[in-house]
């Protein structure tokens, strides 16, 4: 596992990549390189790594070797379960998944923040045929094992934070805003993973709060056809959010 | 998933819900079902992906193309967010969309239940 020289230069990529995009892509693999809260660089990177293996054995494709650390057994469970298993995923599972050996709820936040994100990013490049990039070498260093302020229950599995009790540390993460939807806040015990989420959906979807129909031009697909691409992919997914 | 600001704005006036769920309806959208037909090939990864892609390069255009990706892309991530929190709809988003979700069997989801 070595990092490339120029990641993200995608040279047998048969599509241009704008640069906004390729930048979002290099910011995800230095967050996913560094330690975090609740995991370290090589445990992230680990994370990282299963999904891609969760993900081959989805495809029936050979799998890739495993990430530079071994994971908790439940992580390694919630990682497959999550990419092969959505419709499954219940609040029962959630409770036993937070309470195994080597998770809590912040272990399953930052996890899915993790895995989600690089996903995504490979979901981007399988869908325009462009080879995955190699995963980073990890940073060292210790997590820090924080919550933040203000977390509490508002419906969701996990508690969360809403904008009106946000630290002066964490005021950032909805943008100012006074509400934000709750699948924006859901991560909101590990205050990095929304930052990275507010970094994507910048990248592939939106950008703002409020976009209008002459909002950033550089998205070239209509609303309509961008909001049913959405739909059918949640759909798929049988997502009723 | 529908946004909110778009239905408010009436961007989604001509959109056929039906063609979200259906591959066979008319989605109402120019170009909608060979974009919802991509969206299927890249979350299924069947073998049709790679042509689909070059017909809407060929339709549309190539950054069409690359912004189709970054959507099926962003939801792939965004529905495991959602379903993997058990996170409660929001209630701008239940009072809007109540109807269509019932006409579109979105109750009949596992996910359903842990939507409140």
């Amino acid at each position: 596992m070595t990092t490339t020289a120029a990641p993200f230069a995608n040279p047998d990529a048969t599509w241009n990549i704008p640069d906004r995009i390729r930048d979002a892509h290099v910011r995800s693999w230095e967050r996913l390189a560094a330690p975090g809260e609740w995991w370290t660089g090589a445990e992230r990177v680990s994370i990282a790594a299963e999904g891609r293996r969760a993900s081959a054995l989805l495809d029936g494709l050979p799998a890739p070797g495993p990430g530079p650390v071994e994971l908790p057994e439940a992580a390694v469970f919630t990682i497959h379960k999550l990419i092969g298993d959505l419709p499954n995923v219940s609040r029962e599972w959630y409770d036993e998944t937070t309470q195994a050996e080597g998770m809590s709820d912040a272990h399953y936040i930052e996890l899915m923040g993790v895995l989600t994100h690089i996903w995504s990013i490979d979901e981007f490049h399988r869908a325009l045929a462009i080879k995955l990039e190699p995963l980073p070498d990890p940073l060292p260093g210790e997590p820090m094992r924080r919550r933040p302020e203000g977390l509490a229950d508002h419906g969701s599995w996990p508690p969360t934070v809403l904008p009106r009790d946000l630290a002066e540390s964490e005021a950032d993460i909805y943008g100012g805003a006074k509400n934000t939807p709750n699948v924006r806040a859901a991560m909101s015990l590990h205050p990095d993973s929304v930052r990275w989420l507010n970094d994507m959906l910048d990248a592939y979807y939106r950008g703002g709060a409020e976009p209008g129909p002459d909002h950033e031009p550089f998205r070239v697909l209509s609303t309509a056809q961008r909001e049913l691409v959405a739909a059918r992919v949640s759909a798929l997914n049988e997502c009723f959010y | 998933m529908l946004r909110e600001s778009s239905q408010q704005t009436g961007a989604l006036d001509n959109l056929n819900l039906q063609g979200t769920v259906n591959p066979e309806a008319d989605t109402g959208v120019p170009h909608g079902n060979l974009l919802t037909a991509f969206a299927e090939a890249a979350v299924q990864q069947t073998d049709a992906l790679p042509g689909l892609g070059e017909q809407i390069v060929a339709e549309l255009g190539v950054q069409e193309l690359v912004d189709a990706a970054g959507v099926v892309a962003n939801f792939q991530r965004m529905v495991r967010i959602a379903d993997g929190c058990g996170i409660p709809l929001d209630e701008f988003t239940k009072d809007a969309t109540d109807d269509c979700r019932e006409e579109l069997g979105l109750h009949e989801y596992a996910s359903a239940a842990n939507t409140a």
